[in-house]
This record gives C-alpha cells, structure tokens and sequence, in this order.
C-alpha cells in the first residue's frame, strides 16, 4: 500500500508537470486561434492574454469572403485528399511488392528508395515543373496534384515494405492455396497494414495540406488555384498586415488537418510504435 | 479423394539436398503422417505435394495428374497451416468461403458448405467473429473447417496441432481422426511428435536427414522398425541401445554388452547366426524390461541388476533410469514397485521383444 502511495503521487506530480508543460508547448497556437476572434486593436494591445474581451467572427468572414479562402479552402482539401489517395496508393503496392518478392535488383530498389529520402524535395521542383509542363499540366488543378504525389514517397514505401515482410509466409500461401491472384492477395492483405495506411495519411496529408512552394510555382498563371498556405499571403498587403485575418486563415486552414488526425491518431501511434506485428 | 504418388522426389536448395530420392504411394482415401526430427524434410514433402515448393528432381502425382508444373490453387488440394493462417480481418465465415468466392461458387452453395462445415466442427455460433475472438482450439477448428468447404481430393496438414496445449492436442487428434473417417478422403499430415503419428496414421512415414527411413504401419514401425533411427525414434521413453557383441556357445546365442548377458531366443538363432562374433546393437524398449518381482508370467525372461539413479512416477508408469557396469539404460516398470534411488533393483527382461541391429549399417538384423 505505501508503495502504492508513493507511485501515485509520483504520477499526480509527473501528470501536473506534463500538464503545465503541455499548455505552454500549445499556448502560441491557441494564442492564434483566439487572435482570430479578436479586433485587430485589441491583437495588439492584449499581449499574450489568451480570450478575447469581444468575440469577433468578423475575421472569419473576411477570410472566407474576401481573402478567397472559399476558393483556397475547396483547392486545399482536394489537392490533400487526391496526393494522398495517389500516395497511399502507389506506395503501398512498391512496399508490397519490396517487402513480399525478391527479384533481381531488389536491394539496389530498395537502396534507390531509401537514398531519395536525403533529396530535399526543393531540389526537385525545377525538373518536376518541366516535367508538368511537357504534359501540359501547368495551371491545372491536375498539374498541382500529380506534383504534390511525386515528392514524399520514399518513406512510405519503406513503412509498407517493412510491414509486409513481417506478415507470416503461410499468410500468403493459404491465399495462394485458395487461388488468389496476385491484386487478390495483395487486397487481402492491404486492410492489415492499418496502422501504416494512417501513418501514411496523416503524414501525407498534413505535409500537402500545408504545402507551399508547388502550389505557388505551379499556379503563378492563375491565383484561383492556390491553396491556403499561398492565399495566406493575401492578408499582407504593402504597408501592412491584416494579422487577425491570418489569424482566422490560419485557424480555418488547421481544423481540418486536426481533425484527420484525431479520426487515424489510434492507429497513427501504434504504427510509429511498430505495434504492427498482428 | 485421389491418390498421391513420389517417384524419386528430390528437394535441393543450393548444394544442400533436404529431400533425397523420396519415393512412394499413398492410396486413396489413406492417413498418412510423415514424421521425423526438425529438419528432416518432413514439412517440404508435405509443401512440394502442396505447390508451395518447387520440386528439384522427380514425379508426384495426385490421382492420375502428373502435378510438377501444377499450381497450388489447381492441384485440388487443401491445407491446413502449423499457425492456422487465418486471415485476421474476415470472419469465421468469411475466413471459411473466402476460397470458394475466388472460386466463383455459387452463393448458395457457399452457404451451404460452410455452414455444414461449421456444424461438423462446431463452430456455428461463432461463424461472425474474428479470429481474433477465438480460442487457439476454435481457430484450429476454423483452419480445418476452410479445407472441409473446399471438398478436396487431398487434405494436407503441417502440424496443425502443435500450437494447442497438450490436453487440447489430445482432443483435437481424435477429432482429426474421426473427420477422416467421416470424409473419407486422403489426408497427408505431417508432425514431429510420435504419438499424434502412431495415434492417427494409417501408415507413417518416418524421414531423416531427408531419407525415408521406413514407411509402415504404426504397428509394425513399433515391433519391427527396420533400423536404428526408426526405433529410437518410435516410442517413448526411446528404446533403450547397447553396443554389444554376439556369442554363440553350445548351440546357443548370447548377447554380451560388456556389463550383462542376454540369452537370444532360439527361434531368432537362424536370422541372427551370421553375425556370430561380430558387433551389433542390442536395442530392449523400456516397457520389455520388467521389475523381478512383478514380470508377468509366461515371458521370455533375461535377469539383470541394476542401481537406481532417477525414479520418474507418471501416474500410470514409473520410469527407472538405471546403470549396470558401464551401460545406463531406461525400464518402465510396475507402479507397485517401491523404488529408492541409490538401492539395487532386480529386472528382468523380455527378450522375445528383442532388437538387433548391424553395427555398421544400423539396419535390423532379421
């Protein structure tokens, strides 16, 4: 029972510190999203006091209506859930085929993919852009998607990979005892790797939700066709900055991405603690 | 229900050969069990039958097909995998049809098989949960009952018992057993563990080192194994071994290991009168060597005396580990016996029961 006693209060300490820890490591964030409820005097003259003395939803209008984030907002979710499903799609088929079969030139596959993890993505935006343009993709919605699917891939595959090389053999020779074609098999097994299906969406997700540089260079022509990270530049004029209006494109543009996360985040954790293994 | 023929099956990978030169039938409608230590090569003819390996040298044949270049999924089998392989995500029942689906089986068909096999298995009230919700005896069951849907010519199991704990096993071995019987169809089985090969095969095949050590009955394997390896392998605790050489004196023969004698019965004098002077290996199974005091009557009976070095009492038999001069040697005796450890203990043994084995070549002396 003492020791009981003393473990109990360690945690009430340890659960308090981790407490008061996590509202400071959060408070800039939860600072911005109160900001955008603000008037733009009291921003400025409230410091870092956290609630509003008057609720103001007229940031959120402005950022709607005005800034065009009714526009930036449909852009972003559709560039996000159309790179993901792409992403998700292709890296879980490479990972399948590199975790399950072993042909010659694997290892050198493999050692392909891993090596393209150190390549910073902004390197390759040049060669991707010509690449959009030869196919006469630029300015499209199109030409944005298949960009924001090229980048990322790399870990993905090697999630997938590592997965599948730990299912059990006879896993896939009962399936090929009862007949499976290789796509049967392969969506046999797909709904088993879960975990690293939310990895991989949540990552994805997240990473084209808030992209900037290909939805700028790839849509200079036409403005409409940006997403929230660009159009969030709309609230910086000449000589100043409309700060509560970012505020509120800000909060309007991190909703979605907290919500996909808090939908997968089960499994999201067990996939990044390698709890794969069934 | 098909035969199964291995003309001159070979196994290689790389330059290391698992499987030399197996040849055999297997009759329609037959339980046979290919048995032997890991590594032997029992799993691959089981897995090369199967399709699941590619076969390096020779013939098998399912009925009248030649199935070399045959796929699994065509070769009219099923199998019944050591973890089960069930898919984690389906149901019972969907676990079960999902071969028949890939199939195309008509629907109603499916559901007719699958609950059939479900009732036989017991499984019916749990054909909607997941593998996961179940016992490891149900999951074996759902593993068996997605091989009885399926109707196949063969059954094919690779130690489909050895993840239940041992009072499970014991029921689920008469359940194999009994499904045998009811489907009538011929089933390949593959264990390490004697006592499932003796308890459910019609004949065992006994492998090591990738050679067919002896193919028999359960029976005949027990009374007359054909070489050294099968009867140690066969029966436990394993027969008991001792090099020794053969004496012939006055018309009679004697079996001399250097710590004690024994007298051969003289209807054996004719099988064994070659091998006068010559070593051999005398092999005596536990349960021949009887404590003195409780023998049963009419045997064939050779005394000895030996000290008592472990006492092992298992209910029903009481294992006596003993040493005689150089030789240690183990006797199932009569739970009767009151035994101390240390103490001198007089036995007799059952020499009708007697083995002799060639010393260089390990084959049985006949």
């Amino acid at each position: 029972m003492i020791r009981m006693n003393r473990f109990s209060r360690y945690n009430l300490i340890a659960v308090t510190l981790l407490v008061i820890i996590g509202f400071i490591w959060i408070y800039p964030f939860l600072w911005v999203m109160f900001a955008s409820l603000k008037t733009s005097s009291e921003m400025f003259s409230a410091g870092a006091t956290l609630l509003p003395e008057n609720w103001d939803l007229s940031n959120f209008v402005r950022a709607w209506d005005k800034a065009n984030f009714s526009t930036y907002f449909f852009n972003t979710v559709l560039y996000a859930a159309a790179a993901t499903v792409i992403e998700l799609f292709k890296s879980s088929m490479c990972g399948y085929v590199l975790g399950r079969y072993r042909f010659p030139g694997r290892n050198l596959l493999l050692g392909l993919v891993t090596a393209t993890l150190f390549i910073p993505i902004a390197s390759i935006i040049l060669p991707q852009f010509k690449l959009v343009q030869a196919l006469g993709l630029l300015n499209t919605r199109a030409g944005v998607i298949l960009a924001l699917s090229g980048g990322s891939g790399a870990l993905y595959v090697l999630l997938f990979t590592g997965f599948f090389q730990t299912l059990p053999d006879e896993l896939f020779e009962s399936a090929r005892i009862d007949g499976a074609t290789f796509w049967q098999t392969f969506r046999l097994m797909l709904p088993l790797a879960k975990p690293i299906i939310a990895t991989v969406v949540i990552f994805q997700f997240m990473s084209t939700w808030n992209e900037f540089n290909i939805p700028l260079v790839f849509t200079l022509g036409r403005p409409e066709l940006r997403n929230m990270a660009v159009g969030m530049y709309a609230f910086r004029g000449e000589f100043s900055v409309d700060w509560t209006g970012f505020a509120a494109g800000t909060t309007i543009s991190i909703i979605p991405v907290l919500l996909v996360f808090f939908v997968f985040q089960g499994y999201f954790v067990r996939g990044l603690a390698g709890a794969v293994k069934q | 229900m098909a035969s199964v023929s291995y003309k001159h099956v070979q196994k290689n990978y790389g330059d290391v050969t698992v499987v030399k030169d197996l040849s055999m039938e297997i009759a329609d409608k037959e339980f046979v069990v290919f048995v032997g230590p890991s590594g032997c090569g029992k799993s691959t003819c089981l897995r090369m039958l199967a399709g699941l390996e590619e076969i390096s040298g020779g013939e098998i044949w399912i009925g009248d097909r030649k199935v070399n270049d045959v796929p699994p999924k065509d070769r009219d089998i099923a199998m019944v995998f050591q973890s089960y392989a069930l898919y984690p995500h389906m149901t019972v029942y969907d676990n079960m049809a999902f071969g028949l689906k890939l199939r195309k089986t008509p629907k109603a068909e499916i559901d007719t098989r699958v609950k059939e096999a479900g009732e036989i298995l017991g499984l019916t009230q749990y054909l909607d949960r997941k593998p996961k919700a179940l016992s490891g005896g149900q999951r074996q069951r759902v593993a068996v009952g997605r091989a009885i849907v399926r109707e196949p010519a063969v059954f094919l199991m690779d130690e489909p018992l050895s993840n239940l704990d041992a009072k499970l096993r014991v029921t689920a071995r008469a359940e194999i057993s009994k499904l045998h019987q009811r489907l009538q169809t011929t089933f390949v089985y593959v264990t390490h563990d004697q006592v499932e090969a003796m308890t459910m095969g019609d004949r065992i095949a006994v492998l090591n080192s990738g050679d067919l050590m002896q193919i028999d009955s359960p029976r005949n394997l027990y009374e007359h194994p054909d070489n050294v390896f099968v009867a140690g392998f066969i029966g436990s605790p394993s027969m008991n071994f001792f090099d020794a050489t053969l004496v012939g004196e006055e018309g009679k023969l004697f079996v001399d290991t250097g710590s004690f004698r024994v007298n051969v019965p003289s209807e054996r004098n004719k099988a064994y009168e070659g091998h006068i002077g010559k070593q051999v290996v005398f092999g005596m199974r536990p349960e021949h060597i009887h404590a003195s005091n409780f023998a049963p009557p009419n045997i064939d009976a050779s005394p000895l005396e030996g000290q008592i070095d472990v006492i092992e009492l298992l209910g029903h038999e009481l294992h006596l580990y003993i040493s005689s001069g150089k030789s240690s040697y183990v006797a199932t005796v009569d739970t009767r016996l009151a035994p101390t450890v240390g103490n001198k203990v007089g036995l007799v043994m059952d020499v009708s029961n007697m083995h002799l084995f060639d010393k260089d070549t390990e084959q049985a002396i006949r």
